[in-house]
């Protein structure tokens, strides 16, 4: 192997009480496509930003042609040869998609302002030069056609091939592509890979993150892993994908205390029914006919990888997505026309990913604010002053919620913002709480929290039910998340895929592969009964048609 | 080219009418088109709000007029010294302030247009203070002083069509592009190998040298100069006119500031009170109008064509 092009050393990262990135190294040699793929919050992103000189690292060197370029600044870094992409693709929306290409490379044109206000001759030929190169960069991702169009009308997928292009308009010879795939559908995504392929014959050198195993299996050469900061694997894509520690990084690990009794009473009365609701996003499809079903009592999980789609469905039944088909059931009556603030009244709430919790009030105002709508409710003087029967409930529930999680107690009068990620969670799970909810949906509550924690959490959550509230949990620990609940949705690709007794699935060898999605569920047809018997073990388990 | 001809004709029309006050009032809208021009390149194009434009036009006349009057340097000397000075200023300031974003920005250039206005109210031996500098010697083309309405006329306009032409040069060459990706998104702008404060600095600096010959002529024209004419009324009026003009536009921020020109002589009237008046303005421009008020009539005016189309389709 020739010398690597890029060379990561020994790279740490530390946010705070997070350590991001633990002494991360890897090789990128030339003219190759490397994937780094990792669960959410491995620190891939950070990684990225590292090396594209957005972030300064706490320790270690990244070399690109045997020069250092940590330390230098983003447009340094860009200039030495090296461009990336965002994660949101990022265009510029205020430009036409040519415009967009260009702006990429104006700097290296070499044509500064001095020479813009005087029309001089370098600035004239640069911006024909410019012109002539976007037409070219533009035709190798296949938007020629849309050259002159605004760049805010490009589809998610188009967006995302607008940012290659400009990447490619740099001049950079390392590419480094922020989930080129996010919101893709199936041919857009069969495209971008043709795109990919096409760049590494013109000599290019690819880095590539997505969550999507699928395109990565059918893209990469090398593949290297992140949890937790820490580069677990890195080879071909046959030994990563059988190795057992990134099998556990995608599903988890966490062997929860209390385990669900296996209740006999099922089915329960149904307190939310979801069915067949479909969700687009600007023509890229999130959920595609879900339909899904929470008992009186029940904890049920929605498991799947990054971009399956369980915030939408949680989010769809908040209220805060519009379905564009589909019904919402909640407690007998049908909710998707109420609007997101009166369906916390009946009784939903939502604790979101990211936790937005209000960070310069202290723990005990923040539950508080979880129960505004029914102290608004009763009187305009119980938001000034809660007195009486609504002041002795507010009181209670956050006395449950103290009970729930003891630690909270300890931090009542302390800035929300100066918890740790965990207290941080807790509270947001309490402030959702305090409004005696009937379901309770959680995203992702063990996101980016020790495992400890995360387990602290999750065990508390089963509780609830004892107190006449169901849970909906959005979780990518899968393996906690099956261990917690009674019965569960995998999702892929926008779909159910499996669903059935959390025991089951959890028992079920082959569900890592139907969750990871490796086989590219979008370029094969999703499994179903008829060619995969494994799905037959669960009476329950209804298919999607597939369609044409 | 043909807007220039337009610009021209009218400016011809305007200078052979004989009348002194429309005279006026032209020399008067190309002395505010030049710190305009500079405040839209920095605001509008790059995306960088400055609530001190007025400093820059102040530190222009006042260093024009002290380098004429003071050290008796050749008016025209001290123009293009006092310009360049506030070009090297607003550059370092701009060093200074960059490293802010949005709200923090603006109060930063607004505390700069501050301090240099209590400056000149404060630096009495330098500046007069609140009386001002008299006595200012104007400037002179072969033995005809520059220093009536018609005598200025050519010169203020010949540079305010000067500046005209470069920042409409700027806006579409590649340094252009490199601006419109900055003031859309400073990350993106560094994936490009833009460096964006750079960049930010150099326009910041293009801007002051705008708003600096604005305000040396201004000086040398009137042979007078107090701070009152520099306060922060006038940035807020500067900004104004550019949003007036829909921020990033080069012909529509001059519209703005013809607009704000003829309001001001129609304000008169209300004495004081016409900075309330250009308040609410602004603050109806900025809701009703983000893009402009021509922008924003323009709709307006489709939106009743197809109201009066639909209703006589009724009929």
């Amino acid at each position: 192997m020739s010398a690597p092009l890029l060379e990561v050393r020994g790279v740490a990262v530390r946010f705070g009480g997070l350590q991001a990135l633990d002494a991360v190294s890897l090789d990128v040699a030339p003219g190759e496509i490397l994937a780094l793929i990792g669960p959410n919050g491995a620190g891939k992103s950070t990684l990225l930003n590292v090396v594209s000189g957005a972030l300064r690292a706490d320790a270690g060197s990244v070399r690109f042609k045997g020069r250092r370029i940590d330390g230098l600044t983003a447009d340094a870094v860009n200039a030495s040869g090296l461009a990336r992409t965002f994660q949101g693709a990022e265009v510029l929306r205020a430009m036409t998609v040519r415009e967009n290409v260009m702006a990429a490379g104006a700097a290296r044109a070499g044509a500064g302002v001095v020479q813009g206000l005087a029309w001089l001759g370098p600035a004239r030929r640069a911006l024909a030069r410019l012109a002539a190169e976007a037409e070219s960069h533009l035709a190798t991702v296949g938007l020629a056609a849309l050259a002159a169009a605004p760049a805010s009308s490009l589809t998610a997928g188009q967006q995302r091939l607008l940012a290659v292009a400009r990447a490619l308009a740099t001049g950079a010879e390392l590419l480094i592509l922020d989930e080129p795939g996010a919101g893709l559908n199936a041919t857009e995504k069969a495209f971008l890979a043709e795109v990919i392929e096409r760049l590494r014959s013109h000599g290019k050198t690819v880095v590539f993150v997505e969550h999507d195993l699928g395109l990565v299996g059918r893209l990469a050469e090398r593949i290297v892993v992140l949890d937790h900061g820490v580069l677990i694997a890195a080879g071909l894509p046959q030994q990563v994908r059988s190795d057992p520690r990134v099998i556990e990084a995608y599903l988890g690990n966490a062997q929860i205390g209390v385990a669900r009794a296996a209740s006999a009473t099922r089915p329960a009365a149904p307190l939310l029914e979801v069915r067949s609701v479909a969700v687009s996003y600007g023509g890229s499809i999130a959920l595609d006919r879900v339909s899904v079903q929470v008992g009186e009592g029940e904890v049920v999980a929605l498991v799947g990888a990054n971009g399956a789609g369980k915030s939408t469905l949680l989010k769809a039944i908040a209220g805060a997505v519009d379905p564009q088909s589909g019904t919402i059931a909640f407690g007998g009556a049908e909710i998707h026309r109420v609007p997101a603030a009166a369906r916390v009244g009946r009784g939903l709430s939502l604790a979101p990913e990211g936790r937005a919790l209000f960070g310069s009030l202290s723990v005990r105002d923040n539950l508080a604010v979880g129960r505004f709508g029914r102290l608004r409710a009763a009187g305009l003087r119980q938001i000034l002053w809660p007195s009486g029967e609504e002041a002795a409930a507010l009181e209670a529930a956050i006395e449950d919620v103290f009970r729930l999680f003891p630690r909270l107690r300890e931090r009542a009068s302390q800035l929300a913002g100066t918890l740790s990620g965990g207290e941080g969670q807790m509270l947001a799970i309490g402030r959702a709480l305090v409004n005696r909810p009937r379901l309770l949906m959680l995203d992702e509550p063990s996101f980016g929290l020790a495992p400890q924690v995360a387990k602290e959490i999750l065990e508390a959550l089963p509780r609830l039910t004892g107190q006449g509230i169901s849970v909906l949990l959005v979780e990518q620990n899968a393996q906690a998340a099956l261990q917690i609940s009674d019965r569960a949705y995998v999702l892929v690709g926008g779909r159910v895929a499996a669903e059935g007794p959390s025991a089951a699935l959890a028992a079920d060898p082959e569900i890592a592969q139907t969750y990871l999605g490796w086989e590219g569920a979008r370029d094969t047809p999703i499994p179903g009964p008829a060619n995969d018997d494994r799905f037959n073990r669960f009476s329950t388990v209804t298919y999607e048609e597939v369609k044409p | 080219m043909t807007r220039v001809a337009l610009l021209a004709a009218a400016l011809a029309a305007v200078y052979f009418s004989g009348s002194g006050y429309l005279v006026n009032l032209a020399v008067v809208t190309a002395l505010f088109a030049l710190p305009a021009l500079g405040l839209s390149l920095l605001m509008g194009y790059t995306g960088q709000i400055s609530l001190g434009h007025a400093a820059f036009v102040g530190l222009g006349a006042y260093a024009s007029a002290i380098l004429a009057k003071s050290l008796g340097l050749d008016p025209w000397l001290a123009l293009a010294l006092a310009v360049v000075a506030t070009t090297a200023v607003a550059w370092g300031i701009g060093w200074l302030v960059f490293r802010l974003r949005g709200h923090h920005l603006a109060m930063a250039t607004l505390a700069f247009g501050i301090i240099v206005h209590v400056a000149t109210v404060e630096m009495k031996g330098l500046t007069g203070g609140q009386d001002g500098l008299s006595g200012i010697p104007p400037l002179s083309v072969f033995g005809l002083e520059l220093g009536t309405d018609r005598a200025v006329f050519p010169l203020a306009w010949l540079a305010c069509i000067a500046a005209i032409l470069l920042a409409e040069n700027l806006v579409r060459s590649p340094a252009g592009l490199t601006m419109r990706a900055v003031a859309e998104n400073e990350a993106v702008a560094a994936s490009f190998g833009i460096a964006p404060d750079a960049l930010k600095r150099r326009i910041m600096a293009i801007s002051g040298c705008y708003a600096a010959l604005g305000g040396a002529i201004y000086g040398h024209y009137l042979g007078y100069i107090s701070p009152g004419p520099f306060d922060v009324g006038f940035s807020i009026r500067l900004l104004l006119m550019v949003a007036l003009g829909g921020f990033a536009g080069i012909w529509s921020v001059l519209f703005g500031v013809v607009f704000v020109v003829v309001t001001s002589e129609l304000l008169k009237p209300f004495g004081r009170f016409d900075v309330v008046i250009y308040g609410v303005l602004l603050v109806v421009v900025m809701i009703y109008c983000p893009r402009g008020l021509l922008d924003g009539l323009g709709l307006a005016a489709r939106a009743l064509g197809r109201r009066l189309a639909g209703a006589r389709a009724a009929e």
